[in-house]
């Protein structure tokens, strides 16, 4: 998998490529508007994430151009405005997905990763890990082979571990992940606990041992055997 | 009183002829009876003149069937008129007559005669003003509906066309053009309009431009900290920081989210959202209870909704931020095996939800960062007033006494 990242701020583009580079992409960065627009013509890339704002250039102009040389990209878009405006802007230009600035690295590469799986293993949606397999496409879990039944939030957040294994995912994140924009924060923490406490009873009592394990004050981390 | 430019024009010419029509039916009388008086004594006159002729040829005096009466001995020294009535037996009726007296010296006596001729009389002359005013009237009316139909279509058309393009103005679009024209006053007017629109132009679009750029650069260098204080938190060796880094990284977070409340809001009054369509804002309201129907479960929350098509003409984003706010608060400010009643209607919204006592007004939950029981500050409820304010909805929030909230949003 190659990416490439533009963003204009390079602390902000420096712990994008780390963090790419942790997962094991393969990924170049930009830092304006001529070097994203450079690199696009010289090189094909899988997945293009891309701020808007940017030094000598728009990002949405930078999409048009990655849509005409290389179709098959996908394309998630960086933006500092809000998710109102991105649903009507984003989306219109061919963008596969969009995150608001700030986000959490690990919200980014759980994007990254659905988009990786929706656009190039399309026949293939099974993940798994730790004796639980998830289908993507379906959205059925089973742990040790057995079917559970699992809601809406709480296969959500089970995706989003299987995306970030190892990596502590704060409240807010998670918070973010289910409910965007759309709850405070503070007071979401105690339905994200109802829901990971849901979820760890049903995968325990399907024969598995308890993968999420808590940090405390922090968050949440998806560490299995 | 409301009323169109022509309309009134109309009215104003009406109203200033009732001057015209006073004067000119007391003129027309008055010169009817003088120019009645100016040709029957000019006719008497020709009379009398005739019959001084005649005496003078024949030294005779008429006959009497001649004049109208000839009083011997009686001497005028010039030639006098007199009015006179005179009963018409066969009409019953007093009419009006001239008369001319003037005296002639025949056979060494005076004798004068009388000539007498009828005149118009005054109800005759009143008859004939009313007739030659209403006449005028007629025509004066119809070349003025004409006259100013033709000015309204012709003089005002650039004010129209100026009118027409203000109604038509989006703050978000380019700048009208207005009508090219040689009248003064219209000319001002296109010039002051200009230069007024150019100002709240530029006003809008910087105010734009500068959320929109402090909003970048802000959320930008939030994510910096939020990325750096994600990895220490994954760092092994920061974990006898972790508390610290925790208050961090909740700051930025805490602080990004009023930042894009603040920004929405400015948004919102900037009127920014201006995509005004037809929606079903029945379908949002499901929607959002749909987005929280597992929180709602996991407080054991009975939700009982009523709720009917609604169709209003609003920004659809708006919409949905309106709904997802209303029902988030009804949920969050909720006590656990509470209730939420959704009533929906074409004209209203109703949102009531158990919950805890509210010190003080309730009102001022709408207000920007009002302060809830637990210190947070809600912006929420401030947004949904906002754009209520937007679209004329009128907006509510009372407590009861049991502790019952109560939101109802009307649209009418």
């Amino acid at each position: 998998m190659k990416l490439l990242v533009v963003e204009d701020n390079l602390n902000l583009l420096e712990a994008v490529h780390e963090t790419m580079l942790l997962e094991k992409y393969l990924c170049e960065i930009a830092a304006n508007y001529s070097d994203a627009h450079e690199k696009i013509f010289l090189y094909s890339y899988d997945i293009f994430i891309v701020d808007i704002n940017l030094p000598g250039g728009s990002g949405l102009d930078l999409i048009r151009e990655i849509k005409t040389v290389n179709p098959e990209t996908g394309i998630i878009v960086i933006s500092a405005r809000n998710s109102l405006d991105n649903k009507l802007e984003g989306f219109d230009l061919g963008a596969d997905d969009y995150v608001t600035k700030p986000f959490d690295m690990a919200e980014l590469v759980a994007r990254v990763k659905s988009l990786v799986r929706r656009r190039f293993f399309s026949g293939n949606n099974t993940v798994s890990n730790g004796g639980i397999t998830i289908n993507t496409t379906t959205r059925e879990v089973w742990v040790m082979d057995r079917e559970i039944g699992l809601t809406k939030s709480e296969f959500d957040i089970l995706l989003f571990f299987f995306s970030n294994p190892g990596r502590v995912l704060t409240r807010e994140s998670i918070a973010e992940h289910i409910w965007g924009d759309n709850m405070d924060l503070a007071d979401s923490f105690d339905f994200i606990y109802s829901h990971i406490k849901n979820l760890r009873k049903k995968i325990t009592e399907a024969g598995c041992s308890n993968p999420i394990r808590a940090v405390y004050g922090i968050g949440y981390k998806f560490e299995p055997e | 009183m409301n009323m169109k430019l022509i309309k009134r024009t109309y009215t104003y010419t009406a109203l200033s002829l009732i001057p015209v029509i006073i004067l000119g039916s007391l003129f027309c009388y008055y010169m009817i009876e003088y120019i009645s008086y100016e040709e029957t004594d000019e006719f008497l006159t020709y009379e009398m003149q005739r019959l001084v002729d005649y005496h003078k040829e024949n030294n005779d005096l008429p006959q009497f069937h001649q004049v109208t009466d000839i009083l011997p001995g009686v001497k005028y020294d010039m030639p006098t008129f007199r009015d006179t009535l005179i009963l018409e037996p066969a009409d019953n009726e007093m009419v009006p007559y001239r008369e001319l007296f003037f005296t002639i010296n025949h056979k060494g006596e005076s004798q004068t005669l009388v000539l007498r001729h009828l005149l118009i009389g005054r109800d005759d002359i009143a008859e004939g003003t009313i007739l030659i005013i209403a006449g005028l009237m007629i025509l004066i009316t119809s070349i003025l509906y004409i006259i100013v139909n033709y000015m309204a279509g012709r003089i005002w058309t650039p004010f129209y066309k100026t009118l027409d393009r203000l109604i038509h103005f989006k703050i978000s679009g380019p700048l009208p053009e207005f009508p090219e024209t040689d009248i003064d006053e219209f000319k001002s007017l296109s010039t002051t309009l200009k230069t007024l629109l150019g100002k709240i132009s530029a006003d809008y679009r910087h105010n734009k431009e500068f959320s929109e750029n402090s909003s970048h650069e802000l959320q930008t260098h939030l994510a910096i900290i939020r990325a750096t204080t994600e990895k220490l938190l994954n760092n092994p060796d920061a974990v006898p920081h972790a508390e610290e880094l925790q208050k961090v990284y909740a700051a930025s977070t805490k602080l990004s989210q009023v930042q894009k409340s603040l920004l929405l809001l400015s948004k919102i009054n900037n009127r920014e959202y201006s995509n005004a369509v037809r929606i079903n804002f029945q379908y949002h309201v499901e929607q959002s209870l749909e987005l929280f129907r597992e929180a709602i479960s996991i407080r054991e929350i009975e939700v009982t909704s009523q709720l009917k098509p609604c169709f209003l003409v609003m920004d659809a984003g708006l919409a949905e931020i309106m709904t997802n706010n209303l029902i988030k608060n009804a949920v969050k400010h909720n006590i656990q095996q509470g209730n939420i009643a959704v009533t929906l209607d074409a004209s209203s919204l109703i949102i009531e939800n158990s919950g805890t006592d509210l010190p003080g007004n309730a009102e001022t939950m709408l207000e920007r960062f009002a302060k809830g029981e637990d210190g947070n500050i809600g912006i929420g409820l401030a947004i949904v007033k906002q754009i209520c304010e937007l679209y004329n909805f009128s907006i509510s929030y009372i407590v009861s006494e049991q502790s019952l909230h109560k939101v109802t949003i009307s649209f009418r």
